[in-house]
């Protein structure tokens, strides 16, 4: 079994929040102690074992105590209850660019940086311009960072900290830095550093990144450990609890009013209504028969007018949009009020959540009169269903001639 | 084995690893890199630059001569008013200006300290140790009064590095209490404006020592607390040094004061490193 880098044990931190925080002496001595507060757990009780050259990926919502843990690996806290073992060289990148001087020039920012984190002056002499092209500042690199714009500034902090070359590095949600470009060449480098047997420890709210860079992968609820495990597997059952939430959250919500103000030439939309097989709904099952009506008003008729509805998925990627162009209504001219309806058969979508952007548009110019965006959300069921991923398309499937079966006891 | 093809496939050439240095050179080598920033920053961007720091006790001094000297007619033995308040005020500008950056040397890192992890007491160092290259620039400043002055100077100026030393020493020991407190009561940094300016004037800097001994006897209970306040004082032995050094040209008279300051000042060091050790836990939740 390969040796153990970090060995999380039983590890529990606590936070004080003031209530009232006293760092006044006058006040200090009037209530004998530095303010009110109360306690509480940032981590409570959390294990876990990470073997030399692996890559543990930590998750968990806002407060859930990732960077907490994260900061207590890096010595930057102490946990007030149990054993943190760190065994090789450690270096941690919380925030790039920590410590910047803004008056002094790029260069003399690589040399400050470099000795906080713990390089030799010698060294980064040697390696100057390597972190000066990966950060591509070669022309800016004597001017004052405070001259930086900022994605400058978080390129060259991150040029630094990938030359770090340590055993064991942690990375907290640091990754969502510069262009593209930058951004793979960052990932191409920390999958460099994976390829030479070091250690990784990356905290994100980027499930992707998470999933590229991580074999396990740890989930942290309200400051304990929820589930630990294979990354693939850890993730599904986050994101199915994330989606347990939400649902949780949709279905007490009344249904929300639409923004009926008028828009272009006065164009209104009045209302959005869902109609399931039960009447009017915001959960559905795949499957179920769906109507959506759209009232509109106008303070003329409508002529050559489009209308389109959107459906989104819960992220807000398009999945499909039906336009009514397929109806040539191009110069039919419709009543200033009225109600237009799209009527499925059967829902298509799977498992999830979904919305829908409603628009009305002016064929001729292409100018939408009226645009509600990403409104309506629903959700949808699909407890009965085998197949995986976002939509059902009409299948069938044909297999070869079924000569035995297995033999069962 | 067929994976361990595959690992070595995928595997890069071996980078050099990045020389580590070890625990104590890396610690002076980090500890350079902060003076050399605090020094660098406190230049950068002013007009005048090092001249500030020659400037400010020039300035001091003009007025305390002229109050003292001309006004009051204080009269300061070795026959100058202006070295002899020079070689007092500037070893004094040196240890209260210490105490006040380093003070605010945790605070005013807040953002690092968050952070990153690296031994956070080498910028309460670091910051002692701009001022002391202060001081040391700021010493040109006797060359021209001492010269007007026909003051001559031989070998007791091998004193002057064991007085540095023993300021040093104190400012340091104090200033790294003063910073770790400050962490959770802010108010130490008004404090400390007001301590070091009553501080000033328990140290025999602008007034002749001679002048206030004659004074302790026959004033009672004052005069021996009087007394008693400026023999406490351990910087009343680093001044004194200074003044036989640069006034009188002569080693420091009062050896047993100076061996009393230097303990304090050592027992300053061993008691502002545990303040700090202690209070450090939780710099990084409370800066």
């Amino acid at each position: 079994m390969a040796n153990l880098a970090i060995q999380i044990k039983n590890v529990s931190k606590r936070f004080r929040v003031y209530h009232q925080r006293n760092t006044s002496l006058k006040q200090a001595l009037v209530d004998r102690q530095r303010g009110r507060f109360e306690e509480f757990w940032a981590v409570s009780d959390v294990s876990v074992d990470v073997p030399e050259g692996e890559s543990l990926g930590i998750i968990g919502e806002n407060g859930s105590g990732k960077s907490t843990l994260l900061k207590c690996v890096a010595g930057i806290l102490i946990q007030d209850k149990g054993t943190i073992a760190v065994q090789g060289r450690l270096a941690s990148l919380l925030e790039v660019g920590a410590g910047f001087h803004p008056d002094f020039t790029g260069r003399e920012n690589i040399y400050l940086n470099g000795a906080i984190l713990g390089l030799p002056r010698r060294y980064i002499t040697t390696i100057l311009d390597d972190i000066v092209s990966f950060a591509e500042l070669e022309q800016f690199i004597d001017n004052p960072v405070k001259t930086y714009s900022s994605g400058m500034y978080m390129r060259l902090g991150f040029a630094i900290a990938v030359n770090l070359d340590p055993d064991i590095m942690l990375i907290d949600e640091v990754l969502a830095v510069g262009d593209e470009a930058f951004q793979r060449r960052c990932m191409e480098r920390i999958n460099a550093i994976r390829a030479e047997g070091r250690t990784l420890v990356f905290v994100s709210h980027a499930l992707e990144s998470v999933r590229a860079i991580c074999d396990r992968c740890l989930w942290l609820d309200h400051g304990a450990a929820r589930m630990l495990g294979g990354v693939d597997s850890v993730l599904a059952a986050y994101l199915a609890e994330v989606d347990r939430r939400e649902a949780a959250e949709l279905e007490v919500t009344e249904i929300a009013e639409v923004d009926t103000s008028p828009g272009r030439m006065g164009v209104r939309i009045t209302a959005i209504d869902f109609s399931g097989p039960d009447g009017p709904t915001t959960v559905l099952n795949t499957g179920d028969p769906l109507t959506i009506s759209v009232g509109y008003a106008a303070p003329e008729p409508l002529r050559g007018a489009r209308f389109s509805i959107t459906f989104l998925r819960g992220d807000g990627a398009p999945i499909l949009t039906v336009p009514t162009d397929d109806l040539e209504t191009g110069d039919a001219a419709l009543p200033r009020e009225g109600v237009v309806r799209l009527a499925l058969p059967g829902v298509p979508f799977l498992e999830g959540f979904y919305s829908v952007t409603v628009d009305i548009t002016e064929i001729a110019t292409g100018q939408h009169y009226k645009r509600l965006e990403r409104v309506r959300p629903f959700r949808v069921h699909s407890a009965d269903h085998r197949e995986v991923g976002m939509a059902l398309l009409g299948h069938s499937w044909e297999l070869p001639q079924v000569t035995s079966r297995v033999a069962r006891r | 084995m067929a994976s361990t093809e595959l690992l070595s496939e995928r595997s890069l050439p071996p980078r050099p690893r990045a020389p580590h240095a070890g625990p104590l050179a890396g610690r002076i080598e980090l500890l350079l890199e902060l003076v050399r920033r605090d020094v660098k920053s406190r230049y950068r961007g002013s007009l005048l630059g090092v001249a500030w720091t020659l400037l400010n006790p020039l300035i001091f001094m003009i007025v305390y001569s002229v109050i003292f000297g001309k006004f009051l007619k204080v009269h300061y033995p070795g026959g100058s008013a202006t070295v002899f308040i020079l070689s007092g005020l500037l070893a004094w500008t040196f240890f209260s200006q210490a105490l006040t950056v380093a003070t605010n040397s945790i605070v005013g890192n807040a953002a690092l300290v968050r952070k990153v992890a690296f031994p956070w007491v080498l910028l309460s160092v670091s910051s002692v140790v701009a001022a002391l290259i202060n001081y040391a620039i700021s010493l040109l400043l006797l060359i021209p009064f001492m010269l007007l002055a026909h003051k001559g100077i031989g070998l007791p100026i091998l004193a002057v590095p064991l007085l540095v030393a023993v300021t040093f020493a104190l400012s340091l020991g104090l200033g790294l209490m003063l910073a770790a407190g400050n962490v959770y009561l802010r108010d130490l940094t008004y404090l400390v404006t007001l301590g070091t300016m009553i501080w000033f004037y328990i140290t025999p800097i602008i007034y002749p020592w001679s002048l206030v001994q004659s004074k302790f006897a026959g004033h009672g209970l004052e005069g021996q607390a009087a007394q008693f306040v400026l023999y406490a004082n351990p910087m009343t032995w680093v001044v004194l040094g200074f003044q036989d050094v640069f006034v009188f040209d002569r080693w420091p008279q009062h050896w047993h004061g100076l061996g009393y300051s230097l303990v304090v000042s050592l027992l300053s060091i061993w008691l502002g490193l545990r303040v700090f050790r202690r209070l450090r836990r939780r710099f990084a939740e409370e800066v």
